[in-house]
């Protein structure tokens, strides 16, 4: 069997496109964990995202209103999340899995008149620069805005909650609420603010499975992407690095399965199809087992409400 | 320049509890102020208030005669009231400098000067890139002051600072306190130690059942009057009645060792000792040395080699604790909350929870609630806890009383040994005493204690042999009349 070098190619570039949405919804979602809040309504804010945006570029026309669209309807269904959490004070946990229940449900019945409707074609960069370099060039130009969005935005996220000092006011709140506000930080605001963001996040990971990668709307399109991305989030011990690092192997293994299973490798195919999920979470706990740092980057409060009594 | 800062009138009600009852105090820099009473007394309310966690319901604060508006802990600190809270408001996981530029304004390279500075001028030596999870207690609390002093306060309240400090460390919190005091900062200390009181301060205002009781010079005070004031009733002082100790041993340590996977547990390294029938070893520390770890493996938390622990004849390293109290021990661990007790259950709830085979609290497997209910009744009115509803959920307990229930409980089994660790922390000088009381009793009936305890008067007080746990090693067995607080300060500090 001859592997030509563009065949190659061609598969490390669909693999960096399945990352894509994992690695935007994980970082989003890291950061809204920072904080101190388990939101478990990945999927439905993913749902929720592919849905707007679809439907915003179908009825508009146009992809930008459609991606902020997308971005802005992750924000709504988040706020929606942020205020029972937060105001009302209710389970995160219960409260997150409501939320992925109730966006694809709503996801379903807006998106009923947009079956079957034809998605339109994304834009991309340095598309003539895609001859220059054998084998780099191509995987490295020609993809969407939002494609290189996701890669650089671990690196901002690291960034952010390491040398910044919004990112360590984040950081604090995660620790200890009560410390936090003790030192008059206003511990609602941040975890709002970190939920919305996490929303838009997965808003936008929704509108590029729905919009970049495959132009359509399906029912149920995520497909269980936002629970990888939780996952990610967890067993990379909240390191966006190592996010990268995850979405690239789950996203490398599934593509990889698929040609597998079109080579006719006799492997059961229900092993193929487990094999990312099992691989991503071993190699994700080899490679974070220090448990001092597992220690350091664990939000300390996660999960936990948090309500001043006065 | 003078500071002054008065309280007036200040009134906060709680559903159920007045915290606060029409409390007027005046204060004045250039002295160190003591605000004592005991848990409960409404003392950490006022201080909160000052520090804009806890509004008032009435009442002004006046700073050099302007009226603040105290609404968050973000006004104090503009109105340069710095507070040093019981419990640390540290970010664990966050470095010391994280944590103290966090609510600065300044730029991380002045703020550094700055930091170095201060440290400097008192002495204090911390690494301010190490996250905060792996300093002391002592070292903690001077992250904090130095967060305080960052903003050149005025006022600095310090809150019950000493309680997690071994006695080298709160003396050199005292030496810093009366420097900070000389330059001019108004110190408020809040505490329920009648020795501190009379070591560092100047003047001292009683508080009982949210109102201010009396306002002193030290000069005019004793321990005493200064007891009896806080508790308003006269106290009876306890001592152990020196009773000599059998020769017949209960229980015996040989080689015990424990290592940790979790690198913030400390690892027990060749303990050995024994206990005789009737006696108290007491095992001093700083806490964080090993005194958790050590409880866990002689309660049967963690499980040892069989043959390193001997009790009664029987080697039982690997038995568990339910296991170990089938063989008459009973335990009282740190956390009355988390560990000894579940918070969000009734009362006779928890005290069926330490079922040992003989009890008949339960029938093929059923819960026999009267039985229960019978004996929760009779802890209640024997341990003088102070409830008569044994329905009510454990966590509306105070400390004191649930220190009383749990001990009542482990006492069920009338156990040949009882391992305490920190029983009174926390409690306040009434619960102390009838702590202290019910442990002397049980060593006059001929049964033995381990009182593992980070409070050397308690354990000065209990104990007929005295051991000091440092960084997970035991040092020697020492006869408790030969020891004094400051030999037990020097051990527990590493020092020989």
């Amino acid at each position: 069997m001859i592997i030509d070098i563009h065949f190659i190619g061609l598969i490390i570039t669909s693999i960096m496109a399945s990352a894509v949405p994992l690695i935007l919804a994980s970082c989003g979602e890291l950061i809204t964990e920072r904080s101190g809040v388990l939101n478990l309504g990945v999927e439905g804010m993913m749902i929720i995202g592919a849905i707007s945006g679809f439907a915003f570029m179908t009825v508009t026309g146009s992809l930008f209103i459609a991606v902020i669209g997308a971005m802005l309807a992750g924000v709504l269904i988040s706020t929606i999340f942020a205020f029972l959490t937060q105001t009302l004070i209710t389970n995160h946990v219960a409260t997150g899995l409501a939320l992925t229940i109730f966006g694809i449900g709503i996801s379903a019945m807006i998106g009923k008149n947009f079956v079957g409707i034809p998605g339109k074609e994304f834009p991309v960069l340095f598309e003539s620069l895609k001859d220059t370099i054998p084998f780099l060039s191509p995987i490295l130009f020609g993809h969407s805005i939002v494609f290189y969005f996701a890669f650089a935005l671990p690196f901002f996220t690291n960034y952010f909650l390491k040398k910044t000092k919004i990112g360590l006011i984040v950081r604090a709140v995660g620790d200890s609420p009560e410390s936090a506000s003790n030192q008059g930080i206003n511990v609602k605001l941040v975890r709002y603010s970190c939920i919305l963001y996490g929303g838009a996040m997965c808003g936008l990971a929704g509108a590029y499975l729905s919009m970049i990668y495959t132009p359509q709307w399906i029912e149920n399109m995520t497909g269980g992407r936002g629970w990888i991305a939780l996952a990610l989030v967890v067993f990379s011990t909240w390191n966006p690095i190592k996010i990268l690092i995850g979405a690239m192997i789950f996203g490398g293994l599934t593509i990889i399965q698929f040609h597998m299973q079109a080579m006719g490798v006799r492997v059961p195919v229900q092993f193929l199809t487990a094999l990312p999920y099992i691989v991503t979470i071993i190699v994700l706990v080899v490679i974070s087992r220090d448990s001092r740092k597992i220690r350091l980057s664990t939000p300390s409060s996660l999960g936990k409400s948090f309500y001043k009594d006065n | 320049m003078n500071t002054n800062l008065k309280i007036s009138n200040v009134t906060k009600i709680y559903p159920g509890c007045v915290a606060n009852d029409n409390v007027s105090l005046e204060f004045n820099s250039g002295k160190i102020y003591a605000l004592l009473g005991e848990n409960g007394a409404g003392k950490s309310t006022l201080v909160k208030i000052l520090s804009g966690v806890i509004i008032p319901d009435e009442g002004k604060i006046y700073l050099n005669e302007n009226n603040l508006k105290l609404n968050s802990p973000l006004d104090a600190k503009k109105n340069d009231i710095g507070m040093v809270f019981q419990h640390f408001n540290l970010f664990e996981t966050l470095s010391v400098f994280e944590n103290l530029i966090i609510d600065s304004d300044e730029q991380r390279k002045s703020l550094r000067e700055k930091i170095d500075s201060i440290m400097k001028k008192y002495n204090f030596s911390i690494d301010l890139d190490i996250p905060v999870l792996n300093l002391s207690a002592g070292q903690k609390q001077k992250v904090e002051i130095i967060r305080c002093l960052i903003r050149n306060p005025k006022v600095l309240i310090m809150d019950e600072p000493t309680s997690v400090l071994t006695e080298q460390e709160t003396s050199e919190l005292f030496l810093s306190l009366k420097k900070f005091s000389e330059e001019g900062i108004l110190i408020i200390y809040i505490t329920h130690k009648l020795k501190e009181v009379m070591q560092l301060c100047d003047e001292v205002a009683v508080m009982r059942r949210g109102k201010l009781v009396s306002v002193s010079q030290i000069k005019n005070e004793n321990i005493e009057s200064l007891a009896n004031k806080m508790v308003g009733q006269n106290l009876k002082t306890i001592k152990k009645r020196k009773t000599k100790t059998s020769s017949d041993q209960l229980i015996n340590i040989t080689n015990l060792n424990f290592i940790s996977e979790d690198p913030f547990e400390t690892n027990l390294n060749n303990i050995n000792f024994s206990v005789n029938r009737g006696e108290c070893l007491g095992i001093a520390g700083i806490s964080g040395n090993g005194q958790s770890e050590l409880f866990q493996v002689l309660s049967g938390e963690i499980l040892s080699d069989k043959n390193s622990i001997e009790y009664n004849k029987n080697y039982i390293g690997d038995l568990n604790p339910q296991e170990r109290r089938e063989y008459l021990m009973a335990f009282s661990p740190e956390d009355r909350l988390e560990q000894a007790a579940i918070p969000q259950m009734a009362i006779f709830e928890n005290v069926a929870l330490n079922n040992f085979k003989s009890s008949n609290f339960f029938n093929n497997g059923l819960i026999n609630e009267n039985k229960i209910k019978e004996h929760s009744k009779k802890i209640i009115s024997d341990f003088n806890v102070n409830t008569d509803n044994i329905e009510l959920k454990s966590q509306f307990l105070s400390g004191g009383n649930l220190q009383k229930l749990i001990i009542g409980r482990e006492l069920i089994t009338a156990p040949d040994l009882l391992i305490c660790f920190n029983p009174t922390w926390g409690l306040d000088v009434g619960a102390i005493n009838y702590i202290h009381e019910t442990l002397i009793k049980i060593n006059e009936q001929n049964k033995s204690i381990i009182l593992i305890s980070t409070d050397t008067d308690e354990l000065l007080k209990l104990s007929d042999k005295i051991s000091v746990i440092h960084k997970g090693k035991l040092s020697n067995i020492m006869n408790a009349d030969e020891v004094t607080s400051e030999k037990l300060g020097i051990l527990m500090g590493g020092g020989n």
